[in-house]
């Protein structure tokens, strides 16, 4: 709960330099890192309504726009409509007034009303239904035809550059020398080769580039109306701009012109490393399931670092700091805190070269990693507090549920252990700031641990099974101050 | 101080709720237990089918430029005060079929129309005019003008009337009249 309504205190740094808290942070089993959601793949796996939590298969919602058939959100404050239900008596017979007819059943019409500011269909004039989902009207956006003839116009602009790029590549094969290209040797060419992938065929391509009509620009425009600038807004009849930017296809510039918004689709996400390629986190399939599949998340692999409390820092002055180290593993776990410039470089090995591999390499199929240099980098890390670390090497339990029954068997506290429960103990360090810290700016503390890391994957012969693996935290201690 | 509560037939008072100065309160309404009506500026009337809930607060407030006789506070019919909202509006007449949301809260300058709703923990305090059927939500305190009036709570209050007395001690009505209507409940100022 910490976590989540509290600033972050404590922020460990991700293989890629990213600085966050622990619960935002993934552990990958296969590379023994930290990574984060800037460094790792996302990937969406199923498309589904949070509101009705129906299922539905990637085709489909791109073919319905990403949006709910059933679901409504209220156009006037984007909460969820919910389906009322009324008792209507049929029309013909006004005169009869509030006497109940009786051979005249009573019909049930539905609409759709907000709970939070009230808007109803009935307000902008959408006649009640029938049936209590689906049947409401759809409104066509104006501007259909133009949009599909845009689509179709760059589509096949893009169809003809994939189409030169690979006439190109074919060039410059020719040039280099004797090789055969594929479409050569089977005897199919290009053309049919694209019919029989079922591409459109050039023709139809260089026909819809001809076809297109490009938007004029007209010098004359319609005038506005004489009394535009003199007339008195009524600002309860004016739609807000979030509530035109939330159907961006009509822009009702009139309250009574709002039309409910079909409501999005939310997606559920299963992340990848993109080093090994293997999953991170995977919900289970059924959209009202919150439960993950796999679900490596640092929170269950490294130490939790928590402040308990803390001296004010001052330029020169030594002061304590009150560290709280959880093991969430399943495994002991040898915990010794260093500089952070103690952390080795860990040098990327280079995989040994087997036939796979260099097939691998002759196909281009290996693995692109030039995201690598794009995404990762160093963090600058704070030096102006020094964490006197105790030359101590201690040992976390390992996580029991049933331990808060047990009593504590083992205090082994001394000045730097303050006390030991279960896999959690606690530390007394003490910090010296710089003399040169400028007072009030943020003081942030770094140090780095290191810790046994029992890998609980299958181990294959080359790989040991345990592992010491380091982190860096960052602890903010509020600002430095006189 | 608190003797000249009329509570007329068919209406459902709770025992355990605070009733000063002289209040009518008319057929079909339904007070909750813990709600506070203090009319110490003048008179209060509720008129018939309002549902007053939990924790809510109406005040007739004194205030210095009071005409004499005090100028009655008229609650229209089919209003709804929700739990813990708070009505201190002075002006003599508010219309019908109103929502008070929970925790709203309407100060001494708000004229109310009719089929307004003040949203959840709205607060009005500035000096203003709700126009018939403005709805104001959320805590930005957004307004939007509804079509039609607030569709009205006639199925609940027959529950509440119905199972209130199972629960809790109500008052007893005091006034007896054969057809208790907003006419006859108007000369008792």
């Amino acid at each position: 709960m910490a976590y989540l309504v509290q600033p972050d205190y404590v922020k460990y740094v991700c293989s890629c330099g990213q600085m966050k808290p622990i619960t935002n942070l993934y552990f990958c089993r296969h590379c023994l890192k930290i990574r984060c959601g800037f460094c790792i793949c996302h990937e969406v796996d199923s498309h589904y309504c949070a509101n009705c939590l129906e299922n539905m298969p990637s085709s489909e919602a791109r073919l319905k726009k990403n949006r709910c058939s059933s679901c409504f959100d209220c156009p006037s404050c984007f909460h969820t409509l919910s389906t009322r239900a009324t008792m209507v008596q049929p029309r013909q017979d006004p005169a009869s007034g509030d006497a109940k007819v009786e051979n005249k059943q009573p019909k049930k019409m539905y609409y759709l009303s907000c709970f939070n500011c009230r808007w109803t269909s009935r307000d902008v004039g959408i006649p009640d239904q029938p049936v209590a989902s689906g049947g409401w009207p759809e409104r066509v956006n104006p501007f259909a035809n133009r949009f599909a003839q845009l689509m179709e116009y760059y589509k096949a602009i893009a169809q003809q550059e994939k189409q030169e790029k690979l006439d190109k590549e074919r060039k410059k094969f020719a040039i280099r020398g004797n090789y055969i290209t594929l479409t050569d040797k089977t005897g199919l060419t290009g053309a049919m080769a694209r019919n029989r992938a079922g591409m459109p065929s050039s023709e139809s391509t260089s026909s819809a580039i001809a076809n297109f009509v490009l938007s004029q620009a007209t010098e004359e425009v319609e005038e506005l109306p004489d009394d535009y600038h003199s007339r008195e807004v009524n600002l309860k009849m004016i739609t807000t701009m979030p509530q035109r930017l939330a159907s961006p296809e009509w822009q009702a510039q009139q309250v009574s012109r709002l039309q409910p918004i079909a409501r999005p689709l939310s997606v559920k996400r299963s992340q990848r490393c993109r080093q090994c390629d293997h999953n991170l986190t995977k919900p289970e399939y059924n959209p009202g399931s919150i439960k993950f599949k796999i679900e490596l998340l640092a929170f269950y692999h490294v130490p939790e670092v928590k402040i308990i409390s803390y001296e004010t820092i001052k330029p020169g002055v030594t002061s304590a700091l009150l560290l709280k180290l959880t093991n969430p593993t399943a495994h002991e776990m040898q915990i010794q805190l260093i500089q952070p410039n103690e952390v080795p470089e860990i040098e990327e090995k280079e995989e040994p070269k087997n036939i796979e591999k260099s097939l691998e390499k002759s196909l281009n199929l290996e693995k692109d990693m030039s995201w690598k240099s794009v995404v990762e980098r160093k963090p600058t890390l704070p030096s102006a507090i020094k964490v006197n670390n105790p030359e101590l090497t201690f040992t976390l339990a390992q996580r029991d549920d049933a331990a808060e029954y047990d009593d504590d068997s083992h205090h082994d506290t001394n000045d730097i252990i303050l006390w030991r429960k279960s896999n959690k103990l606690a530390l007394r360090l003490q910090l010296t700031a710089d003399e040169n810290a400028k007072v009030g700016l943020p003081a942030v503390a770094v140090v780095a641990l290191q810790y046994t890391y029992r890998n609980t994957v299958p181990p294959t012969s080359t790989q040991p099974r345990d592992h010491t693996l380091y982190t860096t935290v960052t602890i903010d201690l509020g600002i430095v101050s006189q | 101080m608190s003797h000249n509560i009329k509570i007329l037939p068919g209406a459902t008072v709770c025992e355990d709720c605070t009733l000063e100065g002289d209040i009518t309160i008319g057929g079909g309404t339904v007070i909750h237990p813990r709600v506070t009506i203090i009319a110490e500026g003048g008179p209060i009337i509720i008129a018939e089918y309002c549902i007053i809930e939990e924790y809510s607060t109406i005040i007739h407030k004194k205030s210095d430029k009071q005409e004499s006789p005090p100028k009655a506070l008229f609650i229209g019919a089919h209003n709804v005060f929700e739990v813990g909202c708070r009505l201190e509006s002075i002006f003599g007449h508010i219309g019908e079929n109103n929502i008070f949301e929970c925790r709203s809260f309407v100060g001494v300058d708000v004229r109310i129309g009719s089929g307004c709703v003040v949203g959840a923990a709205c607060c009005l305090t500035a000096q203003q005019v709700l126009v018939d059927n403005t709805v104001i939500w959320g805590s930005e305190h957004h307004i939007r003008e509804a079509l039609e009036k607030q569709p009205s709570q006639l199925l609940q209050l027959d529950f509440l009337s119905k199972v209130m007395p199972n629960y809790h001690r109500l008052r007893k009505p005091n006034v007896h009249k054969r057809q208790p209507s907003r006419q006859s409940t108007e000369p008792a100022k």
